[in-house]
């Protein structure tokens, strides 16, 4: 019963959770992976229309101005038809309004610089080089033209950044062309305020890459930032978007110039997805706990109930005497499998006591069945001897014997009683070896030493007498000295110990094993087998009786029982 | 039951890992960088300064710039660099007036655990991080050279530097003397160490002209000598027959060129300069100096009449940002 196999299952608490964890933990981790990949390219799509719409807005604003300038260079060219006075008076009013117009230049159909309106300035004697005017590229395009961002040079000391935008004249004037040179302050004020996220920015370039505009131009020209204008001027209008970069090119309508807006991804979007990314582990974590607490929870509903049953099982094989069921709580599965073990116990402990109960009864009516088959024996045996004592007129000691014989028999009934106090089991005892020590004509003596504290405990009937009638007859009735008998009552802590002590021949251990097992059918009168039963049955396996037996010296009969008081054993 | 309470022990410690990034600050703090030039005046630390605002706008750094009204006063600026030091800088951008005496001041700025970026002129200081500027040697080389390519038969030249004890000027002088003195048909008449003022280097370089008529090369190491010496040649009606050779850009150095007087431009990148200057004090406030070169060679071009309005020159040789002066 010991000697259980360790278990090597896991516990429904760490199968539960486990698996629930698990399960949670993967379908999180592909909702997030699907979620953020989904997030991500939405984000990038989105920052790419917003660059879109900002760089159209500039296009917008740049075309319009343009659009402007235009109109301001057919201004120039009507008032270039006018008298010199009012042309001149036209001009500077146009110039005082256009405050981002350095200079108007017209030139001869040679290229030769014929007048120039600036306000507040005169062009220099000598110009070294006019880089407002190119005469090849003017005879070459058919209408107005812009030309790439250069320096003023026309005057001395003032050298300010321009783009020229030349046209021609109609036929008939002095003059072939005529030419505005445009400062960078309106363009630089639509343009520098564009942002894009935190770092974006917008430039403008031409059809063939050169920079017109950028917000950090002069780092550029440092040498310190550049822009990949060559691959940007290959590529038509529309958004692309690379890792780290989101360009945005579109064309201004009715130029050459392009508006480009640069955006970075890590700022627009990653800042986005790594929030979200943030922000799905932190749910990812939550619902991971609520799935743990769950599974422990379930677990511990169906694991403890289940537990307590094991429990109860357990202690319920250790000792079944002593059981009482306490029902299990749980769920309705539990409280069934709970309820049928209850139940069982129930049966379990009626046949164990209806089992018990028949042992008790087969060695009752075996004892009865005994003592009828003994004492007509003993009986006529011991009147042969009583008849024997009146022939030979020893009358007081017939009466002994008769009285004897009466107690003995008063007692062996006892009213049905199995347990008795062990004084009568004493005086019986006394009774058997009187009418003994008359039979075998003092042979033997005997003595009695009774702890009178053990007198009102109770103990099985004929107890004794079996064991004492084993001494007589088997160490004391083959001696040709006088033997003796002593018998002991002892209290030893909770038991009373019976000591049966003869000085007869004494046994071998295979007499002692023999006397042990034999029942009762090969000779006459209770075995000591049948008394060990007995105490067995009643007090459990703890208690019973030992022989200890050395030839030529002696036995030793011991019996232990429990100490039993009226009431405590009269319902077994 | 142990399995449950790891459990607990990787969600508080998942937990606590995300909240850590989550309060993990994205602002930093403003640093304060201080600017501490050679002179507030010319063209060329207009330049350098319209830079470093540049770089202090995009990389947030609080700025203040200094320096100087005269570029010799290098105690003026050891006051500075004081002054800027206890107003709380945490880098100094600095152009030493002075090699040697600006020394202990810097020295004493680093002990403070101020971060230190020489641009233009270097200080001997072993604190300095960086130098960013010009390789000076090999612009004076670049001078001579362009004196020697353009100029046939003996040169005899005529030095007009700035400050005996600024590191630049010398360096760039001794460049310039080497590569006459390997060319075998040129010699050095006279060298003044005038003020890097343009008055005092036009009269100076006068003078110096008056001494030594023979002298067929001018040579001018910085911007303020640059026009004190093209304002002398034109005012002794020289432009034929002196071949100047300036530093930097100036309108009137510019005018210059394309009226004769000045022949050539040695032309630094004063913009880069201020730009790299505070950036570097920027990253080595951050934490990214362990990236810096110990020297920073900001380009140099030789500007003379043919190419002065091609692209690249004109890139060089005039600020895209117009400044009120």
């Amino acid at each position: 019963m010991k000697n259980r196999c360790p278990h090597t299952g896991l516990r429904i608490t760490t199968i539960l959770v486990s698996m629930v964890v698990g399960v949670v933990a993967i379908i999180l981790c592909c909702c997030i992976f699907l979620f953020l990949d989904r997030y991500r390219s939405a984000m990038v799509q989105s920052a790419q229309t917003s660059s879109a719409q900002a760089v159209s807005q500039v296009s917008n604003t740049v075309g319009n101005y343009l659009m402007d300038m235009d109109q301001a260079m057919q201004l120039v060219k009507q008032s270039l038809l006018e008298s010199t006075d009012s042309r001149d008076e036209l001009l500077s009013a146009f110039l005082k309004f256009r405050p981002d117009v350095v200079a108007v230049t017209s030139y001869t159909s040679d290229g030769t610089l014929l007048d120039c309106w600036s306000p507040g300035r005169e062009p220099k004697e000598h110009i070294f080089r006019n880089l407002s005017f190119d005469l090849d590229r003017a005879r070459t395009s058919d209408g107005a033209f812009m030309t790439a961002p250069h320096v003023e040079t026309l005057f001395e000391e003032y050298y300010p950044w321009v783009v020229t935008l030349t046209a021609p004249l109609a036929d008939g004037t002095e003059a072939a062309w005529v030419s505005l040179d445009l400062s960078f302050a309106s363009i630089s004020s639509y343009i520098n305020n564009v942002g894009i996220g935190q770092r974006g920015y917008c430039f403008l370039m031409d059809t063939d890459g050169n920079i017109i505009y950028h917000p950090q131009q002069q780092l550029i020209y440092s040498g310190i930032k550049s822009e990949d204008t060559a691959a940007l001027a290959a590529l038509a209008d529309g958004a692309y978007a690379d890792d780290t970069v989101i360009y945005c090119v579109t064309s201004i309508e009715g130029s050459d110039w392009r508006v480009v807006g640069v955006s970075y991804v890590d700022e627009l979007v990653n800042r986005n997805v790594t929030e979200m990314i943030r922000l799905s582990f932190l749910l990812a974590i939550v619902v991971l706990a609520a799935a743990l607490l769950t599974s422990w929870l379930l677990s511990q509903l169906l694991g403890r109930p289940l537990r307590g049953l094991a429990d109860a099982m357990e202690s319920f094989e250790t000792d079944a005497d002593h059981f009482t069921y306490r029902p299990v709580g749980g769920t309705r599965e539990v409280q069934e499998l709970s309820d049928s073990f209850g139940h069982m116990v129930v049966r379990i402990q009626e046949l164990m006591t209806t089992v018990r109960e028949e042992e008790v009864n087969l060695r009752k009516t075996e004892l009865k069945a005994l003592q009828a088959q003994i004492n007509p024996h003993f009986l006529y045996n011991t009147l042969d001897s009583i008849a024997w004592m009146c022939e030979q007129g020893r009358n007081a000691d017939a009466v002994k014997m008769v009285h004897a014989l009466a107690r003995l028999f008063r007692i062996s009934i006892s009213k049905g009683h199995e347990l008795i106090p062990i004084a009568k089991e004493i005086e019986h005892a006394e009774s058997y070896l009187q009418i003994q020590k008359y039979r075998y004509k003092n042979q033997f003596t005997y003595a009695f030493d009774v702890d009178p504290a053990c007198l009102d405990y109770l103990c099985n009937k004929i107890t004794l007498q079996p064991i004492i009638e084993n001494a007589i007859n088997h160490g004391l009735d083959l001696m040709v000295e006088e033997g003796h008998i002593d018998v002991q009552v002892k209290q030893d802590g909770d038991d009373i110990v019976f000591r049966v002590q003869d000085n007869g021949v004494g046994m071998s251990a295979e007499q002692i094993e023999a006397i042990m097992q034999r029942g009762p059918k090969d000779r006459t009168g209770i075995g000591i087998k049948n008394v060990n039963d007995r105490l067995k049955i009643y007090f459990g396996k703890n208690y019973g009786l030992h022989i200890s037996s050395e030839p030529d010296v002696g036995t030793c009969v011991e019996i232990r029982m429990p100490k039993v008081r009226e009431g405590d054993h009269e319902t077994k | 039951m142990k399995q449950n309470k790891l459990a607990a022990v990787c969600a508080a410690l998942a937990l606590t890992c995300l909240c850590g990034c989550a309060s993990e600050p994205v602002t930093s703090t403003q640093h304060s960088v201080a600017l501490v030039a050679k002179s507030t005046e010319t063209e060329f630390w207009l330049s350098v300064f319209a830079g470093a605002e540049a770089a202090a706008t995009e990389y947030n750094v609080k700025l203040s710039i200094l320096g100087p009204e005269t570029e010799e006063d290098y105690e003026t600026q050891n006051q500075m660099v004081a002054q800027a030091v206890q107003e709380g800088a945490e880098a100094l951008v600095f152009s030493a007036i002075d090699y040697e005496n600006n020394a202990a001041a810097i020295d004493a700025a680093s002990s403070k655990g101020v971060k230190i970026v020489a641009i233009d002129s270097n200080v001997d200081s072993e604190a300095v991080s960086t130098y960013i500027g010009t390789d000076n040697y090999a612009a004076g080389q670049m001078a001579a050279q362009a004196a020697l390519d353009r100029v046939e038969g003996e040169l005899k030249v005529g030095i007009v530097n700035y400050d005996i004890s600024s590191a630049n000027g010398q360096e760039r002088e001794w460049g310039a003397v080497d590569t006459f003195t390997a060319s075998g048909r040129a010699e050095v008449t006279a060298v003044i160490n005038t003020l890097a003022e343009a008055r005092q280097a036009c009269d100076d370089t006068a003078a110096m002209l008056r001494d030594h008529p023979e002298i067929n090369v001018l040579l001018a190491f910085n911007e303020p000598t640059s026009v004190g010496a093209a304002d002398a040649v034109e005012m002794l009606d020289a432009a034929d027959r002196i071949f100047l050779v300036g530093f930097d850009s100036n309108v009137v150095t510019v005018d210059g060129l394309q009226e004769g007087s000045v022949d050539a431009l040695i032309v630094q990148n004063p913009y880069a300069m201020g730009y790299l200057g505070v950036e570097s004090a920027y990253k080595l406030l951050s934490g990214q100096g362990s990236g810096l070169d110990r020297t920073v060679d900001t380009s140099t071009q030789i500007v003379d009449r043919n190419n002065m309005f091609t692209m690249d020159s004109q890139k060089a040789l005039f600020a895209f940002e117009q400044r009120e002066n």
